[in-house]
């Protein structure tokens, strides 16, 4: 069947010219923003695991 | 309660509100009582695959109607609840903003576990599709689509509502998973009712095929892959104590992952009649996305570094340890499992059982495990109540995970090389099919040790959370207080709408994602719909007749989807055994297709002609009567339930609508057409001495049967009378040379 070769070298470009553009966007966010979102979880105000670990009956 | 209204306040001041817990809890407590249900399912199912008397005879627990009541619970209960358990948690506090609606927060928990029962209540009743993962029947696919529109609702407007500004990466996957489900589920599920409880699919055969695993595939990446994945981005950081190992790489692995799933779909069809073309790029986009589901298990595993004590000592991080480390096995052995010359050995296998169950119960299974013991201590304002056991149910979980894949992995690979195995004289070495069947039962009995492990340890599981229950206090609501970053306060208007709704980057980001999703789908999809020569015709090949109709609908009721295939790959030792290959022409007509993706019994595709009427009565009857060894059940009572054929009119109907070309007013000779048929076979019979009456099942069921594989050995059918004379289309039998096995 004719053409149809199109349609994956189409979608292979999109998704390197996505995947490139995720991956250069990634990569000129700043440092301190990037260590900031890394560490959201730890910041959303719920006792870390440390706090509530240890049982009580063994 | 929603949060009150509240006056405008300064951007950075200090507001009060709260999270909802009571929905965590009720979602919590509904995945332990599924998992359990859901387990349960299994192990009968595996128990019935070395001793068929497990069912007691009775059609409501037959291993065809089982199987989906397991892969349903497991799927949409257990892990469901457990995924919706995780997001309603982590969501608010990402978010720092109680969920936007109590109301559709209790309405989504009820809605999905009254779906729930409903599919355990309909799908021994025999009231399936037979698409595997989509197995329900269109009135309870329309509450899944309104029950998940409601949870996108819900999800998205806490989005919105958001006090904290940046939108952490768990929160992306969780909006990936809300909108690719919903387009994986209306396009999959999109059927023509014909009574109350049954429909047939709009798609028939190859592109049937390609949209249910374009929809399969990515029910495991959407609905299995991309919310835990965002779930371990909380929680794993949350038990460790540690930031992220690196939010870029998760940033990169995240679009990675999302455009490349959608196109992975293909490579559950790889030798089958699904054009060249799809299957290749269903290999090729399977093996890049190691990639990305790599970059998402080592981002996990080196958040780790420096925590690796805590490990030792916490069984929630043990747990999500091993979790992490099955997903990766998981992604290795698919990419692996999608080469095709690695399929020629597995498809159909219990290689591909192994797979599934390392992604089930290792990454789905210890993960929600994992929450689970995280959330109720916390939920209960107190400690687990006893450590000990965690341990205990980690290391029983584990052997149990061994016993299961391990055994799967002999026997898959055992029946694969016995199936092409061909003697000196060049015939094949195991023409009959039992007799592999015998060497895999024992492990078979080892799976099912292994599943009763993984089993009891759910259980410890159980009642050390009930325990911790018990002995703490549990707090429906945790009053918090976060500054916004916004100069109007969170709730300006009781429905955030209008600029709100449009408001940068949530709806930026969930339509960059969609868009993502929506490509590999259209690519692969479109063109099976549009060019024709995908699906080369065979003129031979006509609809079924009403009674062959009526019998293909009770095969798809009792699930014998679930052990035997109808798609014979074009591979020597396939065709010495079944026949000439399928092809895509044969298949036209089949609303749903019917391939089947496991060999637990042979492949049916040629049957047709190959035993006598009386074969099939007797074998349907009690398969050990002219099969010993064989593990199939009973189908004794197609022998006495009559057979209906009230619907039959409206089944026509139905299937013109979507193509099938019976003549029009066809409706009204098709019970002629029936009885003459009927007759026939009942005749036949009596030459195997047995008097059968023409109104049953069974008649229906042997008719099928006999039809299948049987168009291409047909005349074809005459050129149509035109002035000039019109070429007659001939089968393009595109016969390929395959790699000889």
């Amino acid at each position: 069947m004719g053409g149809i070769e199109g349609f994956g070298i189409i979608s292979i470009c999109m998704f390197v010219g996505v995947f490139t553009g995720a991956l250069i966007w990634a990569c000129f966010q700043k440092k301190p923003f990037m260590n900031s979102m890394g560490t959201m979880p730890l910041r959303d105000g719920e006792p870390v695991a440390d706090e509530k670990g240890q049982s009580h009956h063994e | 309660m929603s949060e009150a209204m509240q006056k405008p306040v300064e951007p950075g001041k200090i507001e009060t509100f709260k999270y909802d817990n009571s929905i965590v809890r009720a979602f919590a407590i509904a995945t332990v009582i599924w998992g359990v249900v859901g387990m349960s399912a299994g192990l009968l199912c595996a128990i019935q695959l070395f001793y068929p008397g497990a069912n007691f005879d009775l059609q409501f627990v037959t291993f065809g109607r089982i199987r989906p009541v397991h892969t349903n619970a497991v799927i949409f209960a257990f892990v469901g609840n457990g995924m919706f358990m995780g997001i309603y948690y982590s969501l608010q506090r990402l978010c720092k903003a109680r969920m936007f609606s109590d109301k559709i927060s209790w309405f989504h928990f009820w809605g999905w576990n009254a779906i729930i029962v409903a599919a355990a209540i309909t799908l021994p009743l025999g009231f399936t599709t037979s698409k595997e993962y989509a197995e329900l029947e269109w009135p309870i696919k329309i509450a899944i689509a309104v029950v998940w529109v409601a949870f996108t609702v819900n999800l998205l407007g806490t989005i919105v509502k958001r006090r904290e500004k940046h939108i952490y990466v768990a929160i992306w996957f969780y909006i990936a998973t809300a909108l690719t489900v919903a387009v994986l589920h209306i396009v999959n599920g999109l059927e023509v009712p014909v009574t109350m409880w049954k429909g047939y699919s709009v798609y028939a055969g190859v592109q049937d095929a390609l949209v249910q695993w374009w929809y399969g595939h990515n029910a495991v990446a959407f609905f299995l892959t991309t919310p835990y994945l965002g779930l371990m981005y909380y929680f794993l950081p949350k038990a460790a104590n540690r930031p992220v190992f690196s939010y870029r790489l998760s940033i990169i692995h995240f679009w990675a992952l999302i455009f490349l799933y959608i196109w992975a779909g293909p490579h559950h069809l790889l030798y089958t009649a699904l054009p060249d073309w799809a299957q290749s790029l269903g290999m090729v986009f399977s093996i890049m996305l190691i990639a990305p589901s790599w970059g998402g298990m080592l981002n996990g595993l080196l958040t780790l570094r420096g925590a690796w004590d805590k490990v030792r000592q916490d069984p929630m991080l043990k747990f999500m340890v091993v979790a992490v480390t099955a997903y990766g096995m998981a992604t290795i052995e698919g990419p692996t499992l999608a080469i095709k010359s690695v399929n020629s050995l597995s498809h159909y296998t219990d290689w591909t059982i192994a797979h599934v169950h390392t992604g089930a119960l290792g990454w789905n299974g210890f993960l929600t495990f994992s929450m689970l013991y995280y959330l109720f201590p916390r939920l209960y304002n107190t400690k687990l109540w006893s450590t000990k056991l965690a341990n205990y149910h980690f290391w029983i979980a584990v052997l149990g995970m061994m016993f299961y894949i391990v055994p799967m992995y002999w026997a898959g690979i055992t029946e694969g090389l016995m199936w092409k195995q061909f003697n000196k004289d060049g015939f094949l070495q195991y023409p009959n099919f039992l007799e592999i069947v015998v060497q895999i039962i024992p492990m078979y009995r080892l799976r099912a040790i292994g599943g009763t492990l993984y089993i009891t340890g759910t259980f410890l599981m159980a009642f050390n959370l009930w325990r911790t229950a018990r002995n703490g206090k549990f707090a429906p609501d945790t009053e918090v207080q976060a500054a916004s970053f916004r100069t109007q306060s969170v709730v300006e208007t009781k429905h955030p709408w209008g600029h709100r709704l449009l408001e940068g980057k949530p709806m930026l980001l969930a339509s960059l994602a969609l868009v993502a999703v929506l490509i590999g789908g259209m690519i692969e999809i479109i063109p099976m719909f549009v060019i024709k020569e995908n699906v080369p015709t065979i003129s031979s090949v006509k609809p079924y007749t009403p009674l062959e109709l009526l019998g293909r609908d009770i095969y798809i009721r009792e699930g014998c989807l679930a052990c035997h295939s109808q798609m014979i790959r074009p591979f020597r030792s396939e065709t010495e055994r079944y026949g000439e290959y399928s092809k895509a022409g044969e298949f036209v007509y089949d609303h749903p297709f019917l391939w089947g993706s496991k060999r637990i019994g042979p492949d049916l595709h040629r049957v047709g002609g190959k035993y006598p009427d009386a074969w099939h009565y007797n074998h349907l009857d009690d398969p050990r009567s002219t099969s010993p060894g064989s593990i199939m059940p009973r189908y004794s009572w197609l022998l006495t339930q009559t057979l209906d054929t009230t619907s039959l009119p409206a089944r026509i109907s139905a299937l013109r609508r979507v193509g099938v070309p019976y003549p029009a007013g066809y409706e009204n000779k098709a019970f002629a057409d029936l009885k003459t048929q009927q007759a026939k076979i009942v005749t036949d019979l009596q030459v195997g001495q047995i008097k059968a009456d023409p109104d049953k099942e069974i008649i229906a069921v042997i008719a099928y049967l006999q039809r299948l594989g049987t168009d291409i050995k047909a005349a074809p059918a005459a050129p149509v009378a035109a002035p000039a004379p019109a070429p007659v289309k001939t089968a393009l039998l595109n016969v390929k040379t395959e790699n000889q096995n």
